[in-house]
């Protein structure tokens, strides 16, 4: 009954949380500067989230080192469906000047099927709102796909 | 013979057959668990349906029973036998005894069989609840004396029935010392009343005492029975053996302490008060008692708070709840009155249930020890519904009884200050935020032995056999029932009562005679006002149960017409990295956040008052009993003072 | 008690269900785009709360292998429900729904820990640590503005109970109609501004968002909790941020209303609007979270002292 409704809902209110797995901090930053006045992430609904249960979005950045690994994929696991996977920066997509390095087991498409990806080192605040908007319109897409699929 | 001329003699019988009980426990129970267990039903099923009859007969039908034990009575105008006078304050406490006796019983089956003594054990226990009965039902004041001596020993006896648990012995002989302490006091209380008035009948002494609180013997009299009694209720400052008896009895005697042995105490403080020296008309006296009331509340409350046994904890709680009683009682006004009986009643109810809850606990886990359990809730769902049942009853949410009891005493509290200055608004805030740190106190004990983290070594606990649940599951409905049916439980049960503490007249004139009270109170007795003051005071629970039914109902329809796209609800069959809890990506460890560790920000902020606490109890007997004689000396100093 | 048809309009439409939760969510969206606009930001649209929600309900529920079922899933509900009829015993001016002869004061304290509780039991039964430290926060908030709020009450009980004291709304009410709105007496004005600073505590915003406090503990007791039962507790805090105002309405800002019932709940739920706008909005955006510490400090000394002033004022007939 209230199918529409709550797809459409679904992309108004795209909950982020962010991993960090072993980022230099500069995506970091810049997300943090997506949600302050200038670029105002909140306008499309966007919020930080503190716990992965209430998460729509997972947003991971830095290229995955092996000793986080798991944390991260057992994160990801621990977020409810619908869900979408955002790497942040050029690094968890491919590994970025890490590439190659002993301590990385990047780049994180190779263990979970990753949404979109924002690429720059750093990723530009207007990429990454661009992007998180896709990953929304993603997360509307999957949930009316979950309704029209039976959710018994 | 029609069940009115049988009915005068069941005090005296209700009595009786639970000490003939505890004689045929000792004599034919030694060998064979069956036959004991069986005697001490047998005796406690009888006191119970006696009790009942007599409850009927008194509250319901508003008769007194005056019964003349081997008909030795009065002969010109003096009484010179024993005297048992029921009128509907001592049936309902003779009510609270009996149910408290008898589910502790059923409980014991079951909850004592893996402790060697049986016998004794039975033994003490109707020992124990023949004499409260007796105390409660006597009007005699040095038969109350008797009932005192052999409640106090059995008392000792049964708190050191463990006595291969740490801590058990030592318990006991603070008891022993504390305990003779109280009945030292009461006696000599007792001795001063009977060289004053040559009789020990308690109407008697009532009507010679009515004027006669201006005579120093009598204000000695009153200190020391105040402090006797005051001994026997655990109220701040005689609590400290309250603590650590009750943490080391078995969790059905502890039931029996907090449920009766302290209501005697309370029992003795109303009698004494409001009846024999008719002194809670002074604004002295009261000021006294709610001092009391108000430091039992917020001490009591405050050291529970900072406890890790469970049993101890309830312990602080049963001092902090008769606070609530003692304070509601010493107002001296009907409605004060009434809520006290009330709440004394829901201890009762939900305290007993409490105390079977952490035996169940122990009897499941063998300990209770709060920072060593967790995740009790799926092993034990019966039991944890339970405990959630009497913890909101004793935090007093709405719709349990708690609630209403406490509800009824603000209103009274309230009222007072009116017309009683404005120290009594302090009390009324006191015993507000007693209520939410009740609360917290009991959220803790839920955090840390329900839900949390579950243990490795619980893995095979079980639910509590059915013959310990059910005991536990009526009073539970019957903290619902009382709860929610509060107006009908007031006019039925609690207005007699109140009554029969606020009209002395009619208490002196039903045991020695009409007209006795006018002979010899004449203008010197005591009116309290009796008629039940309503504050603005509104509660109806059934409207509030119809709204949440109808919500309820509301919300399951529009849940399931939202079904279809309503996300699936995910079960956790087994402890994979989905269903694990958020442990910031690691694999979730046994990390339960256990009592001791929660409140920190109000602890951190009363740190020095913790300190201070901490130093008064400091498990030295000799301080304890300090603490008892300086007390009596306050009392009888400033009562000499003011009266 | 004969059942009046009446009351399930009372009960479903106003001021129940549907006015609590389409007030609360359009409360909580104009508290967020004025909490906005003070940043400089455009903010979220008005409805984002009720998206909040419905996008909650469609999300999967996950019940940790830790949790107790029943609980983990009772405990919203009925923070929900107790939250609805305590707004159903509040009076609108003169308009009782169910309030006069249902419920006074006291109930209405005890009413409003439900939600609290509720918010700390299904914490607690979610099984996870973070939960068990929220919890201990949230209750240890719900001391510290009990205090006052207690304070507060009994001294706007005494003040409209004229030679005596009262504890009944209906009677407040009936006083604020005769003598004019309870804040337009000087010796209540700090019991006003200490009420206005619980409100705050009691809903959980900043800066006494403790329990709460995502940055530190991970949502506290709401850690493990995700989809529909989450998306209730949303709805909680949204009504509970109306329940609060209205309290706040219904005692310091009664009056004799308009006479229509209709233009009367408007003209509340403005009230509503404005006392969420001074309470939380504009505290929310100037200040940052205090410590658990902190909170109980500020409240047992501060706040309680404010209204232990109206208090004693209004004790002796000022």
């Amino acid at each position: 009954m209230f199918d529409k409704l709550i797809s459409k809902s679904a992309g108004k209110s795209p909950w982020l949380f962010h991993i960090n797995a072993g980022s230099c901090n500069g995506c970091d930053i810049e997300l943090v500067a997506v949600l302050t006045p200038r670029y105002d992430a909140e306008r499309l609904g966007f919020r930080l989230a503190g716990t992965p249960r209430h998460a729509d979005i997972v947003v991971v950045s830095g290229p995955l080192t092996a000793q986080i690994k798991d944390r991260v994929l057992r994160t990801i696991e621990q977020v409810p469906e619908p869900r979408c996977i955002v790497t942040l920066g050029s690094c968890p997509a491919s590994g970025n000047v890490f590439k190659g390095s002993y301590s990385v087991v990047g780049p994180l498409s190779k263990y979970v099927d990753v949404d979109v990806d924002i690429a720059g080192c750093a990723a530009k605040p207007e990429t990454i709102l661009l992007g998180l908007h896709k990953a929304a319109q993603i997360l509307e897409e999957k949930r009316a796909a979950m309704s029209k699929g039976g959710n018994k | 013979m029609n069940f009115n001329e049988i009915v005068v003699h069941f005090p005296a019988l209700a009595t009786m057959v639970l000490f003939l009980g505890a004689f045929l426990v000792t004599i034919f129970g030694g060998k064979n668990r069956g036959v004991r267990v069986f005697l001490a039903m047998l005796a406690a099923t009888c006191s119970f349906v006696m009790v009942l009859c007599v409850a009927k007969y008194v509250i319901i039908d508003g008769n007194m029973i005056t019964y003349w034990l081997g008909n030795w009575s009065p002969v010109k105008d003096y009484a010179i036998g024993i005297g048992l006078e029921v009128d509907a304050l001592n049936a309902f406490f003779a009510l609270l005894v009996t149910v408290t006796t008898y589910l502790s019983g059923w409980y014991s089956i079951k909850y004592m069989s893996r402790d060697e003594g049986g016998d004794y054990y039975y033994t003490l226990y109707l020992m124990l609840s023949g004499s409260v009965l007796g105390l409660v039902l006597t009007g005699d004041i040095f038969n109350m004396f008797v009932m005192i001596e052999i409640m106090t020993f059995a008392c000792v006896a049964l708190t050191a029935f463990r006595n291969w648990s740490k801590g058990s012995l030592e318990a006991a002989f603070k008891y022993l010392v504390l305990g003779s302490l109280g009945s030292t006091c009461t006696l000599s209380g007792i001795a001063l009343l009977y060289a004053q008035a040559h009789t020990l009948n308690m109407a008697q002494l009532s009507a010679f005492l009515s004027g006669t609180l201006n005579q120093p013997n009598v204000v000695l009299a009153l200190a020391l029975l105040l402090t006797g009694f005051g001994v026997k209720s655990y109220c701040v400052p005689f609590h400290f053996v309250a603590a650590d008896a009750y943490q080391a009895a078995p969790a059905s005697v502890s039931m029996l302490f907090s449920g009766m042995v302290n209501k005697a105490g309370v029992y003795g403080l109303i009698r004494v008060c409001y009846i024999i020296f008719q002194s809670m008309g002074l604004s002295t006296v009261q000021t006294l008692l709610v001092a009391i009331g108000t430091v039992s509340m917020f001490v009591g409350v405050t050291m529970a708070l900072s406890q890790h046994d469970f049993k101890r904890l309830l312990a602080f709680h049963s001092i902090s709840q008769i606070g609530y009683v003692i304070t509601a009682v010493g107002l001296g006004t009907a409605l004060g009155v009434a809520g006290g009986l009330y709440h004394a009643m829901n201890h009762t109810l939900f305290k007993g249930l409490l105390f079977l809850c952490a035996g169940a606990v122990y009897y499941a886990t063998g300990t209770t020890n709060l920072d060593k359990m967790g995740g009790l809730s799926k092993k034990m769902p019966q039991t944890c519904l339970i405990f959630l049942i009497a913890a909101f009853s004793i935090s007093g949410l709405p719709p349990f009884n708690g609630f209403v009891s406490k509800w009824t005493i603000y209103q009274a509290v309230y009222e007072k200050a009116v017309s009683g200055g404005i120290g009594y608004l302090f009390v009324a805030i006191v015993a507000l935020i007693t209520s939410v740190l009740t609360l917290a106190s009991f959220i803790k004990v839920t955090q840390s032995v329900f839900f949390g983290h579950s243990r490795e070594s619980f893995r095979d606990v079980k639910e509590v056999p059915g013959s310990m649940l059910v005991p536990m599951w009526i009073l539970a409905i019957l903290c619902v029932v009382t709860g929610v049916w509060h107006e009908q439980v007031t006019a039925k049960l609690l207005t007699p009562a109140t009554n029969a503490v606020m009209n002395v007249t009619r208490y002196v004139d039903e045991m020695m005679g009409v007209g006795y009270a006018a002979k010899y109170m004449g203008a010197n007795e005591v009116v309290y006002s009796s008629e039940m003051v309503t504050a603005g005071g509104i509660w109806n629970p059934w409207t509030w149960l119809m709204l949440f039914g109808i919500i309820l109902v509301a919300f399951v329809l529009v849940s399931a017409m939202g079904k279809s796209g309503r996300g699936k609800v995910i079960d956790a069959a087994k402890s994979d990295d989905k269903h694990q809890v958020f442990f910031g990506g690691e694999v979730a460890d046994a990390s339960a956040v256990v009592g001791s560790d929660l409140f920190w920000g109000f602890r951190k902020n009363f740190s020095g008052y913790f300190k201070v606490l901490g130093g008064i109890h400091s498990g030295v007997v000799n301080d304890y009993a300090m603490w008892a004689v300086c007390t009596l000396a306050v009392i009888i100093v400033y009562l000499n003072v003011v009266l | 008690m004969t059942f009046d048809p009446m009351w399930l309009f009372y009960i479903l439409v106003f001021p129940g269900v549907l006015f609590c939760f389409v007030g609360g969510t359009l409360l909580n969206g104009l508290d967020r785009k004025i909490y906005a606009k003070m940043q400089k930001r455009i903010g979220p649209p008005i409805a984002q709360p009720f998206y909040d929600f419905m996008k909650l309900m469609g999300k999967e529920t996950i019940i940790p292998y830790e949790a107790n079922r029943t609980v983990y899933m009772a405990a919203p509900v009925v923070g929900f429900i107790a939250l609805v009829t305590t707004m159903l015993f509040l009076p609108i001016f003169g308009f009782h729904a169910f309030g006069g002869v249902n419920a006074d004061m006291i109930v209405i304290i005890y009413l409003l820990t439900i939600p609290a509780v509720s918010l700390i039991v299904g914490g607690a039964a979610s099984g996870s640590p973070y939960a068990g430290v929220g919890l201990s926060r949230e209750m240890v908030a719900v001391i510290s503005y009990e205090l006052p709020l207690v304070i507060v009450l009994l001294a706007v009980g005494r003040k409209a109970g004229g030679d005596g004291v009262t504890f009944s709304l209906k009677a407040i009410a009936d006083y604020q109609a005769a003598n004019g709105a309870l804040i337009s007496h000087w010796s209540m004005i700090p019991a006003a501004l200490a009420m206005l600073l619980v409100v705050p505590c009691e809903v959980g915003s900043h800066p006494f968002d403790v329990a709460e406090a995502e940055t530190e503990i991970c949502e506290g007791p709401l850690v493990e909790y995700s989809g529909a039962p989450l998306g209730v507790f949303k709805l909680n805090y949204y009504v509970k941020q109306l329940v609060c105002s209205a309290l706040f309405s219904a005692l310091f800002l009664g009056g004799k209303g308009t006479g229509m019932v209709a233009l009367d709940a408007v003209i509340f739920y403005l009230e509503c609007f404005v006392v969420t706008f001074f309470s939380t909005t504009l505290i929310r955006a100037i200040t940052a979270r205090l410590k658990v510490e902190q909170v109980f400090k500020f409240f047992w000394t501060v706040v309680a002292g404010l209204a232990l002033v109206s208090l004693v004022l209004a004790w002796y007939g000022l």
